[in-house]
């Protein structure tokens, strides 16, 4: 799951990177308002944590930029303003939660995922279709009770594709959702790993809309 | 010594009204009994003189006449005639012997004692010097008519005493009303209020300690309320080097690669530092705005300076920095040495920090038509006219300068420059391209 990042602080911004990328995350990290407003508008990110205290463009009025420009990203604020008017300003600006400095970076995992869930309409973190069942928390995958061992872009690959499931995706949305900022993105990849998920999950599962993209029917059953 | 105000004007007040009022009933008794003597005296002369004259014209009889008593009041009067040292007339409640000392007194007024009584004695010579006339009268009598003269002009007196203390009391009340009223303001107001005091119509004397009681008021909520904002504040910045440690911890807690384990154990390391930095710093800030006034002492800011150079001096050899120290001579200044150290030190640790890898760094002081000027520029990136403009804000830090600043150095510079009474200028170097600071002041000594 691709998330952006805006923090100016050096070292904390460097471990909450490292450490949503731990558990699953990838992370583009942007150290200053504009910076995080034009990559909120460019939408490439399904989730994004602000801080408030950014230089440049204070983070309250990225907030209020980019949602009235109708960008929908669930934004989770990370502040050291702890005071309920702050917090209450920061909600009412269009924030989707509110974490106070210091948080724990599991907590901030599962928030985020959270976030990801409710923007996708799903009450449930575990998703589940065609006898596939994906633990975003726990980054597992089961078919018919049994685990299957994904390697880390195939999982997000199907993260991705069951998230949206009922929608065709684009290669390039794909891509988009496998690989951050800097990382070289192999010519065929995305093939590769659909490839691979229906060796490993049945050829079913994934189904390729010609010249358009990938899309995962939506299991009536499973809702 | 009586502390209440309305006390003291009121026994001021009363105490001198007292003393007048018994001085003017003491020149009324006295006037008065002078004018009675007067006037009595002259009575007794006119009856002395009628005496004589009917001596001279009538009783030839040698035998010892006695006078009838008239009236009630005549006991208090007397009168003896003598002729040849013979008693030929008397009034009845006169005595035998004469009323004076024959031979001794033959003319005037004499006050003498006979039988336990005090009398006024008029004595006179008839034409003849063998008739003496003596014409007395009580003393007693003459204070009862004082008195019963008195009586009348002292009794108002002796009330208007008690009435002018009572209205004296009702005005000084009155008075001091708007000084029991501040008191009373003051007694009940909050612990914690520190809202200016509201006395409308505060008299002109009490004005100044309503303005200086709210001036003091002011003061102190100006005081509390930029600690509290202090202190906000400063628990708002603790949060994210607090948080940076943790994220950095709970990421070399997951990671399963070492490099990448150590890298974050190193990070957890320098957010540790940095905390201690910014706690350090903070503390001295709180020092400096709790404390004012410590020893002024003749400091030489060049060899201050001179110190904050040798110690920052490992830090920039790391950096592979040009650090250089120029001084011309002593640079007098008073000041508290570890204060101006303290302030060398932000300076040159501002320009080693945020100046990059290879970059110089000169420090310069100088002491120059009666001023101490100490300098210190860097070929660093410097700063737009904004970012020079926020210096000194509390925890504003120059954004994209990659450096884990505190914030808080350039408050406490300019919190040490405004004690000493020294002027802060912040400008782009011309000779080296970045930035330039200034501390300039007037030269001791």
């Amino acid at each position: 799951m691709r998330i952006l990042l805006a923090e100016d602080d050096p070292l904390l911004g460097d471990g909450l990177k490292a450490g949503l990328g731990q558990r699953g995350f990838q992370v583009d990290w942007v150290r200053d308002g504009e910076a995080a407003e034009r990559e909120l508008r460019a939408r490439n990110h399904e989730a994004a944590v602000l801080d408030l205290g950014l230089p440049r463009k204070d983070g309250l009025d990225v907030l209020a930029h980019v949602r009235r420009a109708g960008v929908a990203t669930p934004l989770l604020v990370l502040t050291a303003r702890d005071t309920v008017p702050d917090r209450v300003r920061g909600l009412d600006s269009g924030a989707d939660d509110y974490v106070l400095k210091p948080v724990d970076v599991d907590e901030l995992a599962a928030r985020l995922r959270a976030l990801v869930r409710r923007a996708h309409g799903r009450p449930e973190e575990r998703l589940e279709a065609h006898g596939v069942v994906l633990d975003p928390a726990a980054r597992a995958v089961r078919k018919d009770g049994a685990e299957v061992t994904l390697q880390a872009r195939e999982f997000d690959l199907l993260h991705a594709l069951m998230l949206n499931a009922g929608r065709v995706l684009s290669r390039e949305q794909l891509e988009r959702h496998l690989y951050r900022w800097g990382q070289e993105v192999e010519s065929n990849a995305v093939e590769v790993h659909v490839h691979n998920l229906r060796r490993k999950l049945g050829a079913e599962l994934v189904r390729t809309v010609r010249g358009i993209g990938y899309i995962l029917p939506r299991d009536e059953r499973a809702r | 010594m009586i502390r209440s105000l309305r006390g003291r004007v009121l026994a001021l007040v009363l105490g001198l009204v007292a003393t007048v009022w018994v001085a003017t009933a003491l020149a009324t008794w006295l006037d008065a009994r002078h004018e009675l003597d007067e006037l009595l005296d002259g009575h007794l002369a006119q009856a002395a003189a009628l005496l004589v004259v009917q001596q001279a014209h009538g009783i030839e009889e040698e035998h010892e006449v006695d006078a009838p008593s008239l009236h009630r009041y005549a006991p208090k009067v007397a009168f003896q005639v003598f002729h040849e040292g013979r008693l030929v007339l008397r009034s009845e409640n006169a005595p035998r012997h004469p009323m004076l000392e024959p031979g001794r007194f033959h003319d005037g007024f004499r006050t003498v004692r006979i039988d336990g009584v005090d009398w006024r004695v008029f004595s006179t010579q008839g034409r003849e010097n063998d008739v003496q006339v003596y014409v007395g009268e009580q003393v007693a009598s003459r204070s009862s008519i004082l008195l019963a003269a008195l009586r009348g002009a002292l009794w108002p007196l002796a009330l208007a005493l008690p009435t002018l203390g009572l209205g004296a009391w009702w005005a000084v009340r009155r008075g001091v009303a708007p000084l029991r009223r501040l008191g009373m303001t003051l007694d009940r107001r909050e612990p914690q209020a520190l809202e200016p005091v509201a006395l409308p119509d505060a008299p002109l004397e009490v004005a100044p300690v309503v303005a200086a009681l709210n001036r003091l008021f002011e003061r102190i909520r100006t005081l509390l309320e930029s600690e509290r904002r202090f202190t906000a504040d400063a628990a708002h910045e603790l949060r994210t080097p607090i948080a940076a440690i943790r994220a950095q911890a709970q990421v070399a807690l997951a990671e399963t690669d070492d490099a990448q384990r150590r890298r974050a154990l190193e990070g957890t390391l320098a957010g540790c530092d940095r905390l201690v930095r910014l706690v350090e710093q903070l503390l001295t800030l709180s020092r400096l705005e709790a404390a004012s006034g410590g020893e002024m002492t003749l400091v030489d800011l060049a060899s201050v300076a001179r110190r904050a150079v040798a110690e920052l001096a490992p830090r920039a050899i790391a950096k592979d920095q040009a650090l250089d120290f120029r001084a011309e001579g002593a640079c007098p200044v008073r000041g508290e040495e570890t204060l101006l150290g303290v302030l060398a030190r932000n300076l040159v640790d501002n320009a080693v920090r945020y100046a990059p890898r290879g970059a110089k760094v000169e420090v310069g002081a100088q002491h120059m038509n009666e001023h101490v000027v100490l300098r210190v520029e860097d070929s660093g990136p410097g700063m737009g006219e904004p970012e020079r403009r926020r210096l000194g804000e509390r925890f504003f830090r120059v954004a994209g300068t990659g450096e884990n600043g505190s914030g808080l150095g350039w408050s406490i510079v300019r919190r040490i420059a405004a004690t000493h009474g020294l002027q802060v200028k912040v400008e782009r170097s011309k000779r080296l391209g970045g930035l330039a600071v200034e501390v300039s002041g007037p030269a001791a000594g």
